[in-house]
């Protein structure tokens, strides 16, 4: 069985060690609103809840609470479905968040086992750690290699399949372009086409910070805790280290984003965010007072191609930082 | 002196005030005519319409002083706790201790209402990038950079987690700007799995064991900070204490609610019934005083229900109400449509029932904390808004959606369909920005089809002698 | 040489000779956007070097600007209005550091360095109710010509607000407001009231000055009053303010 999920903290590991297929969904754009939702509904909500609702697909679906509305969204599922919701914790500094993530995940475990799941031996759990770390590494390493648009498409295509799949014809930037950051929420399929037209017009994503892309990815694992306590050194390395605007506080977020500023040489942020989600929205101006570097706001609504009001802003900005 | 209950203008308050004061009404200190606020910047109270009693004056003039009482806690050399996204928790826990004084700074969302927008709080949001697509709580933002509206409070809290997105953001917001905030956290209620230990909550939801455990802890860093601004422990001695005042005020409230929401024709108008429960959260800054207060408006509230007297026409529709409106003369305008509030729910409906007082002081408020109706499934939320409905006898119901709101997108739809499935009584949606002048019309337009549609209904089940069918 | 700027806003077509020799903007023009926005605009382009004794080989380059710049198949390249306002403004107040353009469908807040590069910018192109779009729904409601709604608001003592965030949804708030007796003047000042406080939202917290006012609704009587409240600090309309954008486009282009 395929198990359906959007959120990076819920660790594709964990349910490939139970012997199920972990898939997190690159959602297509929705282009109405589904049934039963108001105004004001994000989205990607509403994408994702269309996606993932296909009648008859088989699937699982796993929602988490870094969302309030994907969270409220669960409740729209089929309830011939299985679905999960666990509880991500938004505080993550005391040792009773982290303990509740580590048990979260356990419940996790045991809604994977009611849908046919194994529970793993804590050696089979370290395999597949060390299996999805290796994919990770490579994927890592492959960066240089291939073009921004495409590093970012082998990690969703990896997050999606297991399978780290890179492109025959790996084209890195063909010229050195503006180094920027992509910082947001998950990106849906066509806004990837984001990387194109930014390079179009003189900058390169040197730095994918969305939800979908290597700002979701966790550290390395520690080999040895590994071994020693497997669901342990999980649950540290995706609660304790993936930052994220949702949690409280979000220091942690910023200061990732300065530290890769630095390392990258990056000269502007594109703060990507839903028309609806105020997790994001309420960083933009936060972030143009940080006055790290310029940022750029850019907000999506539910089909929007990257039209005319795209174009022009991300041209604007890429003519204020030539 | 005997006066028939009734509506009345702020002019005619100005008059009555006057009368009352002559013939020896006792007031509190913050006692006084209405109209006196007006100067202060609270434009909007010329426009609404008011219950004429003495205990309403006593209840408005509580509400609008509450500035003036913080500000002499602090000089008095009290903590001052902010306890944000906090729906009747943490201040029953401050309240324990003599020397803190809890408020609720989300509060200051009515502020550009009351003020009718002239606060310019809305645009210092505006300002920090929080604009109207966030709730309108965002004006609380304005209200800690202004420091017109309180004092910045000694100790910051904040629920988040399984709470809303907005206010978190908002919160979020606030802690960029320098402002330090602990953060507790609630997790998402959930059904217990089979074979997992579980408690049952106040206002009879059922959840985990282990969840309960983990906001007790939470609750507990919450206790240690409190204390270390109080400069003392706070024991279970002082929880039990304060939980016992609490519960006064939420059984006297409790009272008040029963008997105005059931008695025909309506004893007290919506309006003050709004703000009564609204005192249950933080009990305005002053928790001996809001019980005096409640008491004073609960036995006004007999005192007409014994004598078949109403504030309004008998035969109003009967409206439960979900959710609290930015601007407070919706709910005079209900009135003017011929409907009556006959039930709510303010997305608070746990700090109205009673803390357990047969627990452990933190295990009782961690129940109590865990049963917030935003923590859980919406569905959760309708079940008991429709047990609440069947209590009252409501023959309709309006959600008022909150602009912005994250929560608000989703639960409109769940409410209505469950209410529909289990009720059959007509629903509406409404959305009440903070000044709602300009929407009145449109607004006034839903209410009065509602009434109409529920009129109707009443008008068909009297022919056929059909019960109104109610929660099993 | 002549630097040509061509703005194709989504009102207006404006059109910009700079000569490059004289340090010169030896003419400008204007016309109402139609549906063959290409030829209404190279048509321009071409009479007003026709009027002025030029023709295309007088022009070392083309700079297409606005909300149609692309489909400007005749221009030698594209600069967004964000670069060419700022240039535009700078031209005629050299000082500028705060630009606020509101055009008929959009308005944009650019902030510019001391040496006049730009530092940030914001724009507002989804929401009509903070553009001249919205300042034109009034005036078709009231009945009153745009450039009358100045005086008209002049005599409010109580703007209405206005609470929509959309102006679709705004007019039905404006139809409220009329039905409910509310007089025209507290309505327009509620309009104008409503569009300034969205542009300075913008800006955010700080604002450098000397504020710059330019776009076509700087031209509308009233505005830049209502803006200077709005903002707290005394603001200043470009020379020319429609033409800003096609100014700094035809600067730009003799790479000035």
């Amino acid at each position: 069985m395929t198990v359906l999920y959007s959120c990076p903290f819920v660790p594709a590991e964990w349910i490939a060690a139970h012997g199920l297929r972990p898939s997190r969904v690159t959602v297509r754009p929705a282009h109405a609103t589904a049934p039963g939702l108001g105004v004001g509904v994000c989205p990607y909500a509403n994408a994702f809840l269309q996606e993932v609702s296909v009648p008859g697909n088989g699937a699982a679906v796993v929602f988490t609470t870094t969302c309030d509305q994907m969270r409220r969204i669960s409740e729209r599922m089929d309830p011939g479905q299985p679905v999960f919701v666990m509880h991500v914790p938004t505080t993550w500094q005391t040792t009773a968040a982290q303990r509740l993530y580590r048990d979260e995940l356990l419940r996790l475990g045991r809604f994977l086992e009611g849908l046919g799941g194994r529970p793993p031996s804590p050696e089979r759990l370290a395999d597949t750690m060390i299996a999805f770390d290796e994919a990770r590494a490579k994927l890592r390493d492959a960066r240089g290699a291939l073009s921004p648009r495409q590093f970012s498409e082998a990690i969703a295509h990896f997050h999606h399949t297991g399978q780290v799949s890179l492109p025959a014809n790996a084209t890195p930037a063909s010229s050195p372009g503006v180094p920027l950051a992509l910082a947001g929420g998950p990106m849906m399929s066509h806004h990837f086409d984001l990387f194109d037209l930014i390079e179009q017009h003189g900058g390169a994503i040197v730095l994918d910070a969305t939800t979908t892309g290597e700002r979701s990815l966790p550290p390395p694992f520690d080999r040895r805790a590994l071994r020693d306590d497997p669901i342990g050194e999980l649950a540290g390395a995706y609660f304790g280290h993936i930052p994220d605007a949702f949690r409280r506080p979000n220091s942690r977020l910023y200061t990732w984003l300065r530290d890769a500023v630095a390392e990258r040489g990056i000269r502007g942020i594109i703060l990507r965010h839903y028309l609806w989600c105020d997790t994001w929205h309420a960083e933009v101006q936060r972030m143009r007072e940080w006055d790290l570097v310029p940022v750029l706001a850019l907000h999506a609504e539910q089909d929007e191609s990257l039209g005319i009001r795209t174009t022009a802003r991300l041209q604007a900005f890429l003519e204020m930082l030539l | 002196m005997n006066r028939t209950p009734e509506q009345i203008s702020l002019h005619e308050w100005d008059r009555l005030h006057d009368d009352l004061v002559a013939a020896g009404l006792p007031q509190p200190s913050y006692g006084g005519p209405l109209s006196r606020h007006v100067p202060d910047g609270d434009l909007r109270l010329p426009r609404l319409r008011y219950d004429n009693s003495p205990a309403a004056l006593r209840l408005w003039n509580f509400l609008l002083t509450e500035e003036d009482r913080l500000a002499a806690a602090r000089t008095e050399g009290k903590q001052l706790v902010g306890t944000m996204k906090d729906l009747g928790t943490v201040p029953v826990m401050a309240y324990s201790s003599p020397s803190l004084v809890a408020f609720y700074p989300d509060g200051a969302w009515w502020i550009p209402c009351v003020m009718e927008l002239s606060a310019g709080l809305l645009e210092v949001a505006d300002s920090l990038g929080i604009d109207e697509s966030f709730c309108p709580v965002r004006a609380m933002l304005g209200a800690f950079l202004t420091e017109a509206h309180f004092p910045i409070p000694d100790l910051l809290t904040c629920n988040v987690g399984a709470t809303c997105d907005d206010f978190s953001a908002i919160a979020q917001r606030l802690n960029g700007l320098g402002y330090p905030i602990l953060w507790w956290e609630s997790p998402h209620r959930r059904a217990p799995d089979p074979g997992e230990a579980s408690v049952e909550l106040p206002g009879g939801f059922v959840a985990p064991e282990a969840q309960v455990a983990f906001v007790h802890d939470e609750l507990e860093r919450v206790r240690r900070a409190l204390a270390h601004i109080a400069g003392r422990t706070i024991t279970d001695a002082m929880l039990a204490e304060g939980i016992t005042t609490a519960n006064k005020v939420r059984s006297t409230l409790d009272e008040l609610r029963r008997l105005a929401y059931a008695a025909e024709p309506c004893p007290m108008p919506a309006l003050e019934m709004l703000i009564a429960e609204m005192l249950a959260i933080h009990f305005c800054s002053d928790r001996d005083e809001c019980l005096a207060v409640l008491d004073e408006l609960l036995a006004e509230v007999r005192s007409r229900v014994d004598a078949g007297l109403g504030a309004l026409a008998g035969g109003a529709v009967r409206v439960f109400w979900v959710n609290p409106v930015a601007d407070l003369r919706v709910m005079n305008m209900l009135e003017q449509a011929g409907g009556r509030i006959c039930g709510t729910e303010y997305l608070f409906c746990h700090a109205l029932d009673p803390i357990p007082e047969d627990l452990p002081p933190m295990e009782a408020l961690a129940r109590m904390a865990l049963a917030d109706p935003m923590t859980g499934p919406t569905a959760d939320r309708a079940d008991r808004i429709c047990r609440d409905i069947g209590l009252f006898g409501s023959e309709a119901v309006v959600v008022s959606q909150i602009p912005g709101a994250s929560h608000c997108a989703t639960e409109g739809a769940v409410i209505r369909d469950t209410v529909g499935a289990r009720l059959g009584i007509p629903v509406t949606e409404i959305e009440v920005p903070p000044v709602a002048d300009a929407m009145a019309p449109t607004i006034r337009n839903r209410l009065d089809a509602l009434l109409e549609t529920a009129r109707a209904r009443r008008e068909t089940l009297s022919a056929t002698h059909e019960p109104v069918r109610t929660t099993t | 040489m002549i630097g040509a700027g061509i703005d194709a806003g989504s009102r207006a077509i404006k059109v910009a000779l700079y000569d490059d020799e004289r340090d010169t903007v030896v003419a400008t023009d204007v016309l109402d956007q139609g549906v063959e926005q290409v030829a209404l605009a190279k048509g321009l382009f071409e009479k007003l070097l026709e009027d002025n004794g030029l023709d295309r080989g007088n022009v070392s380059r083309v700079v297409g600007t606005g909300y149609g710049r692309s489909i400007l198949d005749f221009v030698d390249s594209t600069i967004t209005e964000i670069t060419c306002h700022a240039r535009g403004v700078r031209r005629v107040s050299p000082g500028a550091r705060t630009i606020i353009e509101i055009g008929g469908q959009d308005s944009k807040l650019i902030r510019l360095n001391p040496e006049g590069a730009v530092r940030d910018f914001a724009m507002n192109d989804r929401c009509a109710a903070g553009t001249g779009r919205f300042l034109e729904m009034v005036a078709a409601r009231l009945d009153v010509p745009l450039e009358k709604l100045g005086e008209l608001a002049r005599g409010s003592h109580s703007p209405a607000p206005i609470s929509s965030m959309c102006v679709v949804f705004a007019e039905t708030e404006i139809i409220g407001l009329l039905a409910s007796g509310s007089a025209p003047e507290d309505i327009v000042a509620g309009v104008q009231t409503a569009i300034v406080k969205r542009v300075a939202a913008m800006a955010g917290r700080t604002m450098d000055e000397p504020v710059s006012f330019t776009g076509g609704v700087a031209m509308v009587p009233g505005m830049v009053e209502a803006l200077q409240d709005a903002l707290g600090r005394p603001v200043s309309v470009a020379t020319d303010p429609q033409m800003t954008g096609a100014v700094g486009a035809s600067l730009l282009a003799a790479n000035r």
